[in-house]
């Protein structure tokens, strides 16, 4: 766009030039006159065109760097409230495990299928950031999940909870962060939503089980955290600063 | 719109007919109308035809409005426009004017109304502010938002506020209040993420809603102030103290940036610390550019290190610590008191030393030199004081003062001292205290005033170029306190914590090279107030009549609290009360025209330039008398009573002779008379008297204790008696006279010497008298009998008591009296007496009666008469005591 413009400017530039070179055709009636000035014509347009082609490499520059900021501050923003949910599963653990009783840390050592998987997937960034959002998604459930089972299993003012109900509510925030810094990366291209249908909950459990399932489940999250906190670090050095130079290669090829 | 109000008027007029009570109906029935818009009303006369719209008028809470405000519709409607002023509620009628029966009895009928309600249309609040505060390690979900809203609302028409905040979900939360500040709880708070923030105000007249806030939930951040603030201080930075602090929460939640601020502890004033040097985030900051050995209070604050989010935290609480000591900057003050030593010929002279101004430590100990000139030798005598030794502090730049050192009098000391802390030592500061009577001169004029909480002190340098600096020294009690000027200084300020109310005595010493000259002193004070108290006043002596002499003792100078102008005596009696003002100076007074025997009250108030204070009344009552009155009294009625005797005396003495007149009439004499010379056996011969007085009196003299005796002897004896006395001639002894006083013996017999003494113990005071002497020389026609005479004097015999000798010699005359008074006894009447006399008394001659029968021709005999009766009793009563002794 910037370069039609610039092309456009360049045209009606010409377009003046050619009319004062007109006049000074009728007005000086040689040949050798006209010679000459063209050749004086032929400088100040170099100048101008030289001048016009840094306005415009500017222009982009700035363009590019709003684009930029834009990008940085949107992941800037998750990148801050990553961890600060990380920060809270290491205390959410550590309350759940305290809260558990004295073989909370044999609960953990148990596998459960049911939990996702806290590693992130796909090639591409955009495929990484959809995978992000799309686990972030599928533990929203599950976390349901355990805060109704500790709800039955402590006491209303039991500390679990309050976290439980923090580091819930910020894991949608930060689903929704990330699903708006892929928009702001992928504006034309809607986030797909996770395939396979709502995620697989566990059957009903005993009461060792749902303490087994709620520490699997806060401890693959905390993993999970752990890899999302890396992974945005990664695209904060790749994806903004890709863009910028992405830009300014639009402008010159 | 005319349409509009065309169907409306139809619609009304159909509803009107369906209801056939009213004539007149109104329209629209707004449930509320705005203040200051225009309001339109309709009034519509139906199913009738009595009334048209000419009749009718619009009446707006009593008041009728005026024509100019209808527009007539058509015959039938009528509207009136008028602007909505007043907030109250009110009728808005319309109103038929005419006055038919028909009107008149269906009044009712013929009256619609609209009741107004009125508001104000809302405004879009403005300013919405919101916070969220840190609660426990996190930050609430509670939002409090305020606002404002320029808009007014009445009671009636109140205005609803509803705040809302949605968050990044879409979830909207919302509080509803009237009050211009509320909170919505979301739950968690939505750290990193946006929020978007409004408030709505709605009420009966519309809604508004302020501007949309969309910020970052960061920006509403309140923080509690930074935890564990501590101080440390560093040995090797005198200068610096580490501030150490840790976050209020987590830097996940909020990333903070801090502010700091200081003071030396008691300052008032806060130095904050560049926010720039703040602005990132960190735990510590080291102060710098602090003052060693000064105690700082600390504090910090917190908030969103994001420019522009978060609010800054309350200040966390005090972190105070002292930083580290310093070597000593400046020399420390060096000052001296001189008084009279109690030997001659040596001065008595304190120190005393006041830390440097940048003491920059605790002063241990104090190095003086003392340097003195000896027999041309000069001798150093190095001393140390350590602080804590020393004999007294004072508050502010502490002075340690030394104990006093005996200088002599001709003798110049020069004295330096130096200051020594744990850090080092200060440099030496040097005093030079010359020989006596040879000080620098004073400075003069010197003159000290309170300005502005301060004592002005101003003075005229000596006129001497000599002068290196000024010392201004003030004095309150035994507390002493200086500071230094320089020589080009005439007029400062005394910089000492000065206090009201006390008497400074404020010095000025120039100091030449060290030597300090004689001091220019004044008294001042910071302020003056009204004593304390008031002079107890006392009486001296006792009061007296009319007046009294009070005395006081001078009002403690602690308690003067300025300079006492002058003194007033208050005196009362009853109700009168009467003062008497006396100079300041004075401590008594005397009292004068006070009542007599009346109880005075008096008190004293004492006055300064700020107010007076009464003291104590003291009660004293004045004496009935002045002194020395009754003494007066007694001695002027004694010297009355001994004028009054003098002059009675006087009187008697110059006018005896009247006195003897008046009381001892004179008796003629008889001794004196002639009778005495017609006896019959005188011969009548005139003789001149040899002595006019004894010569013609003849005493009769009456041994009545030997009476019957003499009686007896003179019956024996008569006749040679006989002759004797016609050869002599007799005399009567007359009382009171002075030669006449004592009976006398006129003639002195030898035969009857022996007798002398009886003679003149029995003498008694009256005898006949024979007048012999006026009647000498008269030859009478018939031989006259003898008469007898008898004095009537009372007068005691006062010349015989005076002189025994003349007593001796009257002696005889008495016995001769009463030898002469028997012998002449012819009378038988008398001697009939005599002898009926005998058996009780013999007291008296009884001659009295023979005179008076005898003498009738003698007229100064016949005078006396009536006398004779009384004196007898009396002439018994002296004659008996007579005879006793």
């Amino acid at each position: 766009m910037w370069f039609l413009s610039f092309t456009k400017v360049l045209k009606e530039c010409d377009h003046d030039q050619s009319l004062q070179f007109a006049c000074d055709t009728e007005w000086r009636m040689n040949g050798h006159v006209k010679s000459m000035h063209f050749r004086q014509f032929m400088e100040p347009a170099t100048t101008l065109l030289s001048l016009l082609l840094i306005m415009a490499v500017d222009s982009t520059r700035t363009v590019a760097a709003s684009r930029n900021e834009q990008c940085g501050n949107s992941l800037q923003q998750t990148l801050k409230l990553t961890r600060l949910v990380q920060k809270e599963s290491v205390d959410l653990i550590k309350t759940y495990k305290a809260s558990q009783g004295e073989i909370s840390e044999l609960l953990c050592k148990v596998s459960v299928s049911s939990v996702p998987d806290p590693n992130i997937s796909g090639l591409e960034p955009s495929e990484r950031i959809v995978s992000i959002y799309t686990h972030l998604q599928a533990f929203v459930p599950h976390f349901k999940r355990v805060y109704e089972q500790q709800t039955d299993l402590q006491l209303p003012t039991s500390p679990l909870l309050a976290r439980l109900t923090r580091v819930s509510t910020h894991s949608r925030n930060l689903a929704t962060l990330v699903n708006l810094f892929y928009q702001t990366l992928f504006p034309n291209v809607p986030i797909p939503e996770p395939a396979g249908g709502p995620t697989e909950l566990p059957p009903p459990q005993n009461v060792f089980q749902q303490k087994v399932y709620g520490c699997v489940v806060l401890k693959t999250y905390k993993e999970l955290l752990a890899n999302v906190s890396r992974e945005l670090r990664t695209l904060k050095s790749k994806v903004c600063r890709n863009r910028k130079r992405i830009q300014i290669n639009t402008f010159y090829f | 719109m005319d349409s509009v109000r065309k169907l409306l008027l139809v619609a009304l007029m159909l509803a009107a007919r369906a209801d056939g009570l009213n004539h007149l109906v109104t329209f629209p029935q707004p449930p509320v109308v705005e203040l200051g818009s225009n309001f339109t009303a309709t009034c519509v006369v139906i199913n009738t035809t009595e009334v048209t719209a000419d009749d009718l008028y619009w009446n707006l809470s009593g008041t009728t409005l005026p024509r100019e405000l209808y527009s007539k519709i058509n015959s039938t409607a009528l509207s009136v426009t008028f602007t909505i002023t007043s907030e109250r509620q009110e009728w808005l009628l319309c109103q038929c004017g005419k006055t038919s029966p028909d009107v008149v009895l269906n009044q009712g009928r013929f009256m619609h109304g609209i009741m107004l309600v009125k508001g104000y249309a809302v405004e879009k609040p403005e300013n919405v502010t919101c916070v969220a505060l840190q609660e426990e390690t996190f930050i609430s979900g509670t939002f409090s938002c305020e606002w404002n809203d320029s808009g007014h609302q009445t009671k009636d028409i109140p205005t609803t506020y509803t705040l809302y905040v949605k968050d990044l979900m879409g979830k909207t939360n919302h509080s509803a209040t009237r009050d211009k500040r509320a909170q919505v709880f979301l739950g968690t708070f939505p750290d990193h993420t946006n929020l978007e923030i409004w408030v709505e105000a709605h009420n009966k007249l519309g809604r508004a809603e302020s501007e949309h806030l969309f910020e970052n939930a960061g920006k509403f951040i309140k923080t509690n102030p930074p935890d564990n603030v501590t101080v440390m201080s560093e040995t090797t930075f005198p200068t610096s103290l580490l501030l150490t602090w840790t976050p209020p929460i987590n830097k996940n939640y909020v990333r903070l940036r801090y502010r700091i601020r200081f003071c030396p502890e008691g300052a008032h004033t806060w130095s904050d610390v560049p926010q720039v040097d703040t602005s990132h985030e960190i735990n510590s900051f080291r102060l710098q550019n602090l003052q060693p050995d000064t105690v700082y209070v600390s504090q910090v604050s917190c908030k969103n290190s994001q420019q522009g989010h978060g609010y800054w935290s309350e200040w966390s609480s005090n972190a105070t610590k002292r930083t580290a000591e310093d070597v000593p900057k400046g020399k420390p003050g060096l000052w001296r008191i001189i008084s009279e030593g109690e030997n001659t010929g040596k001065r008595r002279v304190q120190f005393m030393f006041k830390e440097p101004v940048l003491s920059n430590g605790r002063i241990l100990m104090y190095d003086m030199k003392i340097c003195c000139r000896v027999n041309g030798s000069t001798q150093v005598e190095s001393l140390s004081f350590n602080t804590s030794e020393t004999a007294s502090k004072s508050s502010h730049r502490e002075i340690t003062v030394l104990n006093e050192v005996l200088i002599p009098d001709a003798e110049t000391i020069r004295v330096s001292v130096s200051a020594v802390n744990s850090a080092g030592r200060s440099a030496e500061a040097s005093l030079v205290v010359p020989e006596r009577g040879r000080e620098p001169p004073p400075v003069e004029e010197l003159r000290v005033w309170p300005h502005e909480d301060k004592l002005m002190v101003e003075w005229r340098p000596p006129n001497s170029s000599k002068v290196s600096e000024f010392v201004v020294e003030w004095v309150r009690g035994g507390e002493t306190d200086w500071q230094r000027e320089s020589k080009s200084t005439t007029r400062t300020h005394i910089t000492g914590k000065l206090q009201r109310l006390v008497c400074y005595t404020v010095s000025v010493y120039g100091v030449y090279s060290g030597r300090i000259g004689r001091a220019a002193s004044v008294e001042a004070f910071l302020e003056q107030g009204a004593p304390s108290e008031a002079p107890s006043v006392s009486l001296v002596g006792v009061p007296g009549r009319n007046e009294a002499n009070l005395v006081w003792t001078e009002v403690l100078p602690e308690r003067r609290q300025g300079f006492i102008t002058n003194y007033t005596v208050y005196y009362r009696t009853g109700t009168e009360v009467k003062a008497v003002t006396v100079p300041g100076n004075s401590s008594s007074c005397t009292l004068t025209s006070l009542l007599p025997d009346s109880t005075y009250d008096i008190w004293i108030k004492a006055s300064t330039v700020a107010g007076s204070t009464s003291g104590f009344i003291h009660s004293f009552t004045t004496q009935k008398y002045a002194p020395g009155e009754i003494e007066g009294i007694v001695v002027a009625v004694s010297l009355g009573f001994l004028f009054v005797f003098l002059m009675t005396v006087l009187l008697c003495f110059y006018k005896k002779d009247v006195i003897k007149e008046n009381f001892w009439p004179q008796i003629p004499d008889p001794g004196e008379s002639t009778i005495g010379t017609w006896s019959p056996d005188y011969p009548l011969k005139a003789e001149p008297p040899r002595e006019s007085c004894l010569s013609g009196v003849s005493v009769l003299d009456v041994d009545r204790c030997e009476g019957r005796s003499l009686f007896e002897e003179e019956k024996e004896g008569l006749p040679l008696k006989k002759d004797k006395f016609l050869s002599e001639e007799h005399s009567s002894g007359i009382g009171g006279s002075s030669c006449m006083s004592s009976p006398r013996q006129s003639v002195s017999d030898s035969d009857e010497g022996g007798d002398m003494a009886d003679t003149t113990a029995s003498t008694v005071q009256y005898s006949s008298v024979v007048a012999s002497n006026g009647y000498k020389g008269q030859t009478p026609t018939q031989p006259p009998p003898t008469l007898f005479s008898r004095s009537e004097s009372t007068q005691p015999l006062l010349d015989s008591e005076e002189n025994l000798d003349t007593t001796l010699q009257e002696g005889s005359r008495l016995s001769q009296r009463c030898s002469q008074s028997a012998g002449g006894d012819q009378d038988p009447r008398l001697q009939g007496v005599k002898q009926g006399e005998e058996l009780h008394t013999l007291d008296f001659c009884p001659l009295q009666e023979d005179s008076e029968n005898n003498s009738p021709c003698d007229d100064q005999s016949a005078a006396p008469t009536s006398s004779y009766m009384p004196q007898l009793v009396g002439e018994s009563t002296v004659s008996e005591s007579q005879l006793r002794v």
